[in-house]
């Protein structure tokens, strides 16, 4: 399935920077990408800005450090995280809302439809929906980040008794705007990265694929946006901060 | 709303059902756990090592802080084997095994081969959910003792060859802290994940009724839903085990 992958994101690219995206087609997936993934992302953030308390309050204890929960959120939760997570589980699904779309008009003949009346699908579908997603992730990281220290706050001091003050200063300490950034840049990186993966695997699908390559190409979609995703963070993280 | 859950528990009770009452269709389950084990092990090993070095890149530089180099290994090890390995195997199974499940029973429902199964009196739940849900649970674990030895491998890389940190120090930390206990907590982890994997694909994807969209949106479902379950179940363990002081 990764043949043509290269050729695809050559016509993708070349296409993305030579005009502006249709504004119809943007904006709703623009909203869709953005405002549809809030509501998950507030859950699964504050769960997941509370483990990082719990979990880490565990071993930060054994080795008496217990009072470092504050530090530990600032670096481990917003540099690596809560950008990673929002990335990961926002990429999934906007990724799999494209590719699962593209596939169904691809099966149903709408894209050869748009052929025939001579719009180009790439420059009318694709270009708007990777444009959405590279907009609407950094945003989405940054939301997370907010999202998580508040509630890395409540379960350090509300669950674990940890000295709110403590808390806030470590914080405020560990984590500058350049962290607040750097995040909001691998968004960018991450977002154009799961946008160009989505719209390839879902155009890739034939039409004689039928339902079964709607549901192929929603799973490699997931998959490959999220192995992406965490495999970049890596190599950015450790330009940054390496 | 409330429909959605009582099907689900009927659901439920139908695949408790077909769990202990015979006809148990077994090579159909261990061909689905050789297809999940194959199809899983290179996106979950690509996506969970990262995540080791990631905490050595990190982490290098906050115990240096206190000249407290050698607690990395230590906290690497606890990390791994109990939190972060367990946590995005599971994620990633939910990811690739959850989504492929859903799909898979969906495009059955959409083409009638549910319904052809049921004619020729051969029980759906049996034959297709339970080994996947069997699957998921045997082969989510497995997966996780490869993930832990990943995971720290690629956090050596990045702590001795590339962080400075001394060989010797760094092994000999490493299983200071870890206890077979924070082993079997990952194990057990993994295990319960990975059923709320496969009941949620297997529920998803017999929803569908007809239409190539469904299959994709149950898939996407799927996914969505059950990474919100992990996390949330994984909040509700670390506290249970850390009230009970394990």
């Amino acid at each position: 399935m990764i043949r043509g992958f290269p050729a695809f994101v050559v016509r993708a690219v070349r296409a993305q920077f030579s005009s502006i995206p249709p504004r119809e087609v943007f904006v709703p997936q623009f909203v869709d990408a953005g405002y549809g993934s809030l509501m998950l992302l507030t859950i699964l953030t504050f769960f997941a800005g509370l483990n990082l308390a719990v979990q880490s309050f565990g071993p930060f204890s054994r080795i008496g450090a217990q009072d470092m929960l504050g530090m530990f959120a600032g670096i481990g939760g917003v540099r690596e995280l809560f950008p990673v997570m929002a990335a990961v589980v926002g990429g999934a699904r906007i990724g799999a809302n494209v590719a699962a779309s593209l596939a169904n008009m691809k099966i149903s003949e709408q894209i050869e439809a748009l052929e025939v009346m001579g719009i180009d699908p790439i420059r009318y579908l694709i270009v708007p929906r990777i444009w959405a997603v590279t907009l609407a992730l950094p945003l989405l990281c940054g939301y997370c980040n907010v999202i998580g220290l508040a509630s890395a706050y409540g379960g350090a001091v509300y669950q674990l008794g940890n000295d709110p003050g403590t808390f806030v200063h470590q914080v405020m300490e560990q984590v500058s705007a350049f962290d607040l950034a750097a995040g909001m840049i691998k968004g960018a990186f991450m977002g154009w990265g799961v946008g160009l993966i989505s719209c390839f695997h879902g155009y890739s699908i034939q039409k004689r694929d039928g339902a079964e390559g709607v549901g192929i190409a929603t799973n490699l979609a997931i998959v490959n946006g999220a192995v992406f995703c965490i495999v970049t963070n890596l190599l950015m993280s450790w330009i940054m901060y390496g | 709303m409330m429909g959605g859950v009582q099907r689900f528990l009927s659901f439920l009770g139908a695949v408790l059902i077909a769990l202990v009452t015979r006809p148990r269709y077994g090579v159909e389950t261990l061909r689905l756990m050789q297809v999940i084990a194959m199809r899983c092990i290179i996106p979950v090993s690509l996506a969970v090592a990262p995540v080791g070095a990631v905490i050595s890149l990190q982490g290098v530089q906050i115990f240096q802080l206190f000249g407290a180099e050698r607690l990395l290994s230590s906290f690497l090890g606890m990390a791994i084997f109990r939190e972060y390995s367990p946590a995005l195997a599971s994620v990633m199974v939910a990811a690739q095994a959850g989504s492929s499940i859903a799909a898979r029973i969906g495009t059955m429902r959409v083409r009638g081969q549910i319904d052809a199964l049921a004619v020729m009196s051969v029980d759906p739940i049996r034959y297709v959910v339970v080994p996947g849900v069997l699957a998921c649970v045997v082969i989510t674990p497995l997966l996780s003792v490869l993930t832990n030895i990943l995971g720290l491998f690629s956090g050596w890389v990045f702590a001795v060859p590339l962080g400075g940190i001394d060989h010797g120090a760094f092994m000999e930390h490493l299983t200071e802290q870890v206890t077979a206990m924070d082993l079997w907590v990952g194990l057990i982890k993994c295990a319960i994940f990975g059923t709320g994997v496969g009941l949620i694909a297997g529920f998803l994807g017999l929803a569908v009724e007809r239409g190539a969209a469904q299959v994709g949106k149950a898939a996407n479902d799927t996914v969505v839903s059950t990474i919100v379950l992990i996390l949330f179940t994984d909040y509700v363990f670390s506290v249970a085990l850390m009230e009970a002081g394990l």
